[in-house]
């Protein structure tokens, strides 16, 4: 039996209230590779780093650090699968370590509810763990899948709060990063690459809720880019994204007059497709778009 | 970022000298800036590589290089009180690419939480904090959801404080240590009645 890393596993919001396939693929696909999910018991939203950080960073901080406190009290590191839970927990937890004040601070409201935050783990997103070549690494991707994608054109939208911004995290470019690309093609997809891939979904910073229209157009210029190399569908690390790119095709037919029936699918989904989950599994029927042009290319 | 000692007070003198502030300008306004967003935006040289990046920018007109300037400046009122402040989709793609170094997006955070202060801010933003504090989520679980939950095997609620409600009472604890939800309530309902 090879040994097992083990993390919490931290939900958030939308992957489990929205799209529950993706939680269900991350702890089974994980599995497979070595991972083990644990259930972080008692976790809130992030919070939105958009919503809270825009009204009281300060706030932020101190929900962040409630989240953080219950993985240092399981002694575990964080797994997450969501880039906006990722710029809350990751970020706060890296600003909480280095910041001795801000901890001071963030330490007194905490007391009133007999917690501490002490700086003993570390956040990942699940991503970066599986491309991680010491904890699972490309080859361990190719090797478990039993059902390649092949003949797929996918396109990966890498979202903003992974990876941005840049000098505070550690993945290099933020301009063409490829490292995506090549686990959609540990799958046996074709990753095709479009105009203006790094740019954001549009739904971030409380703008989704603000001003609909805006946002969506935002969207829907990603998707014109992403439809001209003829995409079969996209990939993303956030379910925020997901929902964006997913919930908002309907919203931009609505309001827009465009179709585009663009298959969405979190990364971890299309990991459960290629390990053999079946779309059941992964509830696809709960998206907005359907997928089946996409499965019944690849199935 | 380096720091020059005395460099600050020898910029704003600089900036008196040359009359720099009228009367609706507020220089405290650049200095909390500074401090609450925690990057150098007295160091923008109005570029424009910001704007030039900005993915709000061609459909409005938001520009996060005029919100720059009106740091540098502080023109606290003209900044805090346009609704262009809440189109950054906080995507960071400026904070990457500003020769500068400074993080806009940063700066933007910061005059949104002084504009919150002044009770300006949209109620979607309140809303969340509102689901937040009865749910401890801001996109709570639903019925269709559940369902799909109980098919796929899993719990209709996730282990989150969905499936530990005790949790809730210590997150309404962080919440009214900083008057969060009274406030969210009494903004909604003036605007909302
Ligand atoms: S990119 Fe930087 S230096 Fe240039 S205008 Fe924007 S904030 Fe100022
Ligand atoms: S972070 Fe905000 S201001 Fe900067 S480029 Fe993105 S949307 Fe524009």
């Amino acid at each position: 039996m090879e040994s097992s890393h083990q993390y919490a596993f931290y939900l958030g919001c939308i992957a489990p209230n929205r799209y529950p396939g993706s939680e269900s693929a991350s702890i089974r696909t994980a599995k497979k590779l070595g991972i083990e999910l644990l259930p972080l018991k008692g976790a809130s939203c992030c919070p939105a780093p958009g919503a809270f950080g825009s009204i009281d960073l300060n706030v932020w901080y101190a929900m962040a650090a409630r989240n953080l406190v219950l993985a240092e009290q399981m002694g575990k590191d964080i797994a997450l699968i969501c880039n906006g839970c990722y710029k809350s927990i990751w970020e706060v937890n890296h600003k909480l370590k280095k910041n001795a004040e801000l901890r001071k601070m963030v330490n007194e409201v905490l007391k009133e509810i007999d917690m501490e935050y002490k700086g003993t783990i570390d956040v990942f997103h699940l991503a970066e763990l599986l491309y991680d070549p010491e904890i699972c690494g490309l080859q361990k991707i190719k090797d478990s899948v039993t059902t390649p994608l092949k003949g797929a054109k996918i396109a990966v939208h890498y979202g903003c709060h992974l990876m941005k911004p840049r000098k505070e995290r550690h993945f290099g470019t933020t301009e063409h990063p490829y490292w995506v690309e090549e686990m959609v093609a540990a799958l046996g997809a074709e990753p095709v690459e479009y105009r203006n891939k790094m740019q954001c979904c549009g739904a971030g910073g409380g703008v989704r809720g603000y001003d609909i229209v805006h946002s969506l157009d935002i969207t829907n210029e990603k998707l014109i880019n992403i439809m001209e190399v003829k995409a079969d569908a996209v990939t993303d690390l956030c379910p925020f994204c997901q929902l964006q790119f997913d919930r908002g095709q309907i919203e931009i037919e609505e309001k827009f007059g465009v179709k585009y029936n663009l298959p969405v699918l979190h990364y971890c989904e299309l990991l459960g497709l290629a390990q053999g989950m079946t779309p059941q599994e992964l509830a696809l029927d709960l998206h907005g778009i359907s997928c089946e042009p996409f499965l019944e290319k690849v199935l | 970022m380096a720091k020059v000692k005395g460099y600050p007070e020898a910029l704003e003198n600089k900036l008196r000298d040359r009359r720099f502030y009228g009367e609706d300008t507020n220089p405290e306004f650049t200095k909390t800036v500074k401090k609450i967003s925690d990057t150098i935006a007295h160091m923008c040289y109005q570029c424009g590589t910001c704007t030039a990046s900005c993915p709000s920018a061609p459909r409005s007109s938001y520009r996060i290089r005029k919100f720059m300037r009106r740091a540098v400046l502080g023109f606290e009122n003209e900044a805090l009180t346009d609704p262009d402040l809440w189109l950054c989709t906080t995507c960071y793609s400026c904070t990457d690419r500003c020769p500068r170094d400074i993080a806009p997006t940063d700066v933007i955070m910061a005059m949104r939480n002084l504009a919150f202060k002044r009770d300006i801010i949209p109620v979607n933003f309140l809303k969340t904090v509102q689901a937040i504090y009865t749910t401890g989520h801001g996109v709570p679980n639903n019925d269709v959801n559940r369902t799909a939950r109980k098919k796929l095997g899993m719990a209709a609620d996730p282990p989150t404080t969905h499936s530990y409600p005790e949790f809730i009472p210590g997150i309404q604890k962080i919440l009214d240590y900083f008057k969060l939800k009274a406030n969210a309530d009494r903004i909604v309902k003036e605007r909302e009645g």
